[in-house]
């Protein structure tokens, strides 16, 4: 086990695949040379070469595509796009290519294709570095999408992604990437070697797709969440003392249903948190599945934490983001329901 | 035209909701001013409500049985043409008549509420209008409120919701409203029961992943529960809602054996000589009576009541610690100088307690007067609400089905309960030879946590001695 942060978790997952895959490949913008504007993939070219991981031109619609043809054609690739807010370039290539290239092609070609992208706000990105558009991605059949909301976690399901036979969309919340945060930013930063799950295994590990995580039991209500807000329910859930059994999605695509149900039919209480914009959010379609599968053991209606349906402010920041108070609210109204 | 809406006054001090025991009028129906337009029950009274103007009923909420919050709309009225009716006066509860009551608070009627809004198709002059404002009215008709878990349970267990009241946010049916139908079902939801929160056979039904139906049927077949829909029962069966004033007493009396500790304690009195005392009186009061009707409408004949009566406020004063009432909210016992004695009285409706205030002022006849006036009131419902209430001590008398042995059940918040048995000849001991005595036994029960047990029977024993030397309890 070595302590580590989020980035030098998916930059172990990286280097692991590399040196045990020689099909997989990594390209992005600043990814080789640079090591990543977040550093994630810092050292990896100098030590596999540029032939495994390639600086690509700015152009996310070319480096999707280039994934696309590289993927059907044998190999593995990891491609980053530096931010999630600059993946629509891409987006036409996600959904009308690589979503569907199994299904358009009878079963012939795959595309075993993982897309990392930084996602979430937190870090004073205004409204073109802050964006959290699962959403959209949730949407698309055929895509596979994951958020981790801690290193071990990250590395786990990175190296899961890679070697899924299926394009998976991988979302890193930026701001987890140096630390745990509860959504208090005049806190001081906390560094990953304080949370246990900054405990990395430093070979090879899987975590599974589809399946969620039970961050803290509890009876009193579920609050389904996922990313940095995971920190964040926690936090609100113990500043108010609230037994709150606090589930991490992790998976999105495929969902873990059967572990959000469960605990819901057992609570009877649902809250559901996302960074996310609230309309058409995919704590909609959370929502609606345990309203459809734990109706007739639903005390209160179910309640959604979200993002204002705005673009994300600069200036605004930690009034657009939700918080422990929007979350404590949310904690009040499905408490005081009976 | 414009439209009124009573809405349910406040009928006594406290009084936070009351019971439809029956309506007196109907939608369509037209309302002279002062028409007596339901009857309602509190947990003080049951008071007539009389009409706050003249108009046509176009909407009344609630059946009977139902608990109608204070401040909620009870009755909406279309009033005539033109005719402002504003009347910030309505109609004051004290011209409302109490009909019955089983004890205690001094009332401070207030006067009813009612607001007035203009005829439109917005006027939200429903009952769901009432709901969805925030009061505890149940909706009279349209869909019940309840959470989905709630509408669960209520099916697996066999509960009609419609039949409950909710006390909730806007009328809804809360998990407590369950549970107080007594089905068995917990309110600790929300803290870990989760699926399994029906009675034990519920549970188990519902835990399982058959269906959900199935496991319904099997779990109202095995809680047993009862469909509380008043008419139904057939010629083996009748069942009978419990509400209005039966309601009121078995809350009353629910109340009282669980919170008192009832001392009994029984003794024999002779009233050999009360007997010949009494039977004089009322010989001569006959002798009187042809020549002087005045005279005799004072003095009806004597019963062994107003004795008992006399002989208690005599004894009362050498043991005021009897003459008591318990505010349980402050933790204080009230001993009160005067005596208030509370008469139980069996009426039409069942039992009723009116009071005679200040009996130890009062001569025997005048007891005799004012027994008899206050039962009466009370069997015919013409009581006032002060008459039935603010008793200090009750003393309760089955007359010719007296029986030898009786326990009866504190009247709260009184501490002492006097019960009379039947008086009859019997062969008692006298100086070593048997012989022939009117013998009456008194059972009583005194609040344990206030009355010892040593001052209860003294005080009985002192009772008992003004009963069989009558001369003592007149002399002062």
């Amino acid at each position: 086990m070595a302590s580590m942060n989020m980035v030098q978790a998916l930059n172990s997952a990286m280097d692991i695949m590399l040196g045990r895959d020689p099909s997989v490949v990594l390209m992005g913008e600043d990814i080789g040379y640079f090591g990543g504007v977040f550093r994630a993939t810092e050292g990896l070219q100098r030590k596999y070469g540029e032939h495994r991981v390639l600086d690509t031109p700015i152009a996310e619609g070319g480096i999707v595509a280039t994934a696309i043809g590289m993927g059907v054609n044998g190999l593995r690739p990891v491609a980053e796009i530096q931010f999630a807010d600059y993946i629509y370039p891409g987006f036409d290539q996600i959904v009308s290519e690589l979503a569907r290239i199994r299904y358009r092609s009878a079963g012939e070609f795959h595309a075993p294709i993982t897309i990392r992208t930084p996602c979430g706000g937190g870090i004073r990105g205004g409204q073109t570095h802050s964006q959290s558009p699962e959403g959209i991605f949730t949407h698309v059949s055929g895509l596979k999408v994951v958020m981790p909301s801690n290193p071990f976690d990250a590395k786990g399901l990175l190296i899961t992604s890679i070697e899924d036979d299926d394009p998976v969309v991988f979302f890193e919340p930026k701001r987890l990437y140096n630390g745990p945060f509860d959504g208090d930013p005049h806190k001081p930063a906390i560094p990953w070697s304080t949370h246990p799950k900054g405990q990395v295994e430093e070979g090879y590990y899987r975590v599974p797709l589809g399946l969620a995580e039970i961050v803290r039991p509890g009876s009193q209500l579920t609050l389904i969440t996922y990313g940095t807000m995971v920190h964040v329910a926690v936090a609100a859930a113990e500043a108010m003392k609230v037994d709150a059994e606090i589930i991490d999605v992790r998976s999105l695509v495929p969902l873990d249903s059967d572990t959000l149900c469960t605990s819901v039919r057992k609570t009877g209480r649902c809250i559901v948190a996302h960074e996310a914009t609230r309309f058409s959010g995919f704590g909609a379609e959370l929502l609606s599945i345990v309203q459809e599968e734990c109706f007739w053991d639903l005390e209160a209606p179910i309640q959604r934490v979200a993002g204002w349906d705005t673009p994300y402010p600069h200036a605004f920041e930690w009034e657009y983001f939700p918080g422990q108070r929007r979350i404590a609210l949310a904690i009040r109204a499905v408490l005081e329901s009976a | 035209m414009s439209q009124v809406v009573f809405k349910m006054p406040d009928l006594g001090e406290g009084t936070v909701e009351a019971e439809i025991v029956a309506w007196r009028t109907q939608p369509g129906a037209q309302v002279k001013e002062d028409d007596v337009i339901v009857e309602v029950m509190t947990d003080k009274a049951a008071v007539e409500v009389p009409s706050p103007v003249s108009g046509r009923v176009v909407s009344i909420s609630g059946q009977p049985g139902d608990k109608v919050a204070v401040g909620s709309p009870l009755i909406v009225f279309e009033t005539g043409s033109g005719v402002e009716t504003a009347r910030s006066q309505p109609h004051p509860a004290p011209g409302a008549r109490g009909l019955s009551s089983a004890a205690a608070a001094a009332p401070s009627p207030r006067a009813p509420t009612s607001a007035h809004v203009p005829a439109s198709p917005q006027a939200p002059a429903s009952p769901q209008a009432a709901a969805s404002r925030g009061t505890s009215a149940p909706a009279a008709s349209g869909r019940v409120m309840t959470s989905p878990a709630n509408r669960r349970r209520a099916r697996e267990a066999g509960i009609d919701l419609a039949q409950l009241r909710g006390s909730g946010p806007g009328g809804r049916i809360v998990t407590a409203d369950l549970a107080a139908a007594g089905t068995g079902i917990g309110t600790g939801t929300g803290t870990g029961t989760g699926t399994g929160a029906g009675g034990g056979a519920v549970a188990v039904g519902a835990v399982g992943t058959g269906p959900r139906a199935e496991a319904a049927q099997v779990a109202s077949r095995v809680a047993g529960a009862v469909p509380p829909v008043e008419g139904t029962g057939s010629a083996d069966r009748t069942e009978v809602k419990v509400i209005g004033l039966r309601r009121v007493i078995a809350e009353r009396m629910t109340e009282a054996k669980r919170t008192i500790p009832h001392f009994a304690y029984v003794e024999e009195v002779d009233v050999t000589e009360l007997e010949t005392l009494r039977l004089h009186l009322n010989a001569s009061l006959s002798k009187v009576a042809p020549s002087a009707g005045a005279v005799a409408a004072a003095r009806p004949a004597l019963t062994y009541l107003p004795f008992i009566v006399i002989a208690l406020t005599r004894a009362l004063e050498s043991f005021p610690q009897c003459n008591a009432t318990y505010d349980a909210t402050r933790g204080v016992l009230i001993r009160h100088r005067p005596v208030h004695v509370g008469i139980a009285t069996q009426t039409p409706d069942g039992l009723k307690v009116p009071v005679v205030r200040n009996a130890q002022a009062l001569t025997l006849h005048e007891l005799a007067r004012e027994i008899a006036a206050v039962s009466e009131r009370a069997r015919t419902n013409k009581s006032t609400r002060e008459e039935l209430s603010g008793s200090t001590i009750t003393v309760t008398s089955l007359g010719k089905l007296g029986g030898i042995v009786s326990t009866p059940v504190i009247n709260l918040p009184e501490v002492a309960i006097i019960g009379i048995n039947k008086a009859v000849e019997r062969p008692v001991v006298r100086d070593g030879a048997i012989v022939v005595r009117r013998m009456m036994n008194l059972s009583s029960s005194f609040d344990h946590r206030f009355v010892d047990g040593y001052d209860a029977a003294a005080m009985i024993q002192l009772l008992k001695e003004h009963l069989e030397l009558p001369a003592t309890m007149f002399i002062p």
